[in-house]
């Protein structure tokens, strides 16, 4: 099988995964975003893959294939530095949450003393 | 209002109203005799200790010595369970917060003195450190003081003020610091730290000399071989925190 349509399927599965994740409510559209247009330009590519190769040549590398190599480092690398930031994100309000339900808890326990 | 099971002393107006924040994490078999002995200064002192996520009797052994106990749902770290105590003390308008770690090392004896310099209004945080003179008492392993050796002269480096025992958790805060602190206290490593944030807000940083003592059960969370990890770590910290966003001041 051409290498092209291997590529073509694997992106096209990618994106239908991503939409399909998102149908389920696995994923919300926040999240889903960033998978979507990655796996959006790998379709992209695969189809006009005379582009890539012409992207390749432009930017100086000798071969495609380590053109589509370190574009996909470089785009791993940010994705998780987002994935990063969206868990430092969630942590802090995990620890605000925390830290609000232990004073609510205390001052419960206080009121139902005071009733008693 | 609130507090009514558990001992209160009578506040007169002209008197400051001041929270003890004790933050422990399984400190059974500590807890409870810190507890007493912040009772039995006399100070008439409330005694708040922020229960980590301990999973021993920490919490119900602090409740039998008198204290109020505020339990995490889980452990958040020494940073977190302070601001707790901080967010309850600007809740309930406490004029002074004192924090006192539940390990004993800290002397409750020396209570009244750091807090003297907030009752005269002449400082907004005072730090009880254990190098200021010779005050005798526990002075850390060797390995430690290098440690903090090379804190007091990075906090001066970066902030112009000279602070003895930068990683001393005994503490004593007014008001204004309270309200800072309430809205934000680094969580990681809060006690070099924090000083930076309070510097930055034109906060008065004093010392008061005390003795402290040996860690009575269990162990300190910064092992030995970690200083030299636990050095690194605080001055990047600090460094990161320095080139972050400056909040309004408080």
């Amino acid at each position: 099988m051409n290498i092209h349509v291997v590529a073509l399927v694997v992106s096209v599965a990618i994106f239908l995964f991503v939409i399909d994740l998102v149908r389920r409510r696995r994923l919300t559209f926040k999240y889903a975003v960033g998978w979507l247009f990655v796996s959006g330009g790998a379709i992209f590519f695969a189809v006009f893959y005379r582009l890539l190769f012409a992207c390749a040549a432009l930017l100086g590398f000798e071969l495609p294939s380590n053109f589509i190599f370190f574009t996909l480092f470089c785009v791993f690398v940010f994705l998780s530095l987002l994935l990063t930031v969206f868990l430092c994100q969630q942590n802090s309000r995990n620890d605000v949450m925390a830290q609000k339900i232990a004073l609510l808890e205390f001052e419960l326990n206080e009121l139902k003393k005071k009733f008693k | 209002m609130l507090g009514q099971g558990i001992e209160r002393t009578e506040v007169t107006p002209a008197e400051k109203r001041i929270l003890a924040i004790v933050p422990a994490f399984n400190e059974c078999g500590n807890i409870g005799r810190t507890v007493q002995e912040i009772r039995q200064t006399g100070l008439g002192v409330d005694i708040l200790v922020i229960d980590d996520g301990s999973m021993d009797a920490t919490a119900e052994e602090a409740r039998q010595a008198g204290g109020m106990v505020i339990s995490l749902p889980f452990n958040l770290g020494i940073g977190a369970a302070v601001q707790t105590g901080f967010q309850y003390a600007q809740k309930h308008q406490y004029e002074i917060a004192v924090q006192i770690d539940g390990d004993g090392q800290h002397d409750p004896a020396f209570l009244d003195k750091i807090v003297e310099p907030l009752r005269r209004g002449e400082a907004d945080m005072v730090i009880a450190s254990r190098f200021l003179a010779k005050t005798g008492g526990f002075q850390s392993s060797f390995s430690r003081r290098v440690g903090i050796n090379f804190f007091v002269h990075l906090i001066n480096v970066l902030t112009a003020v000279k602070i003895n025992d930068p990683t001393s958790g005994y503490r004593a805060y007014n008001k204004r610091m309270i309200g800072l602190f309430a809205e934000y206290y680094p969580h990681d490593f809060p006690e070099p730290e924090a000083i930076v944030v309070a510097q930055q807000a034109g906060a008065r940083i004093i010392e008061m000399p005390v003795a402290m003592r040996r860690r009575e059960a269990g162990s300190s969370s910064i092992r030995y071989f970690k200083t030299l990890y636990y050095m690194v770590k605080v001055t990047l910290a600090i460094c990161l925190h320095m080139i972050r966003q400056r909040r309004p001041k408080a």
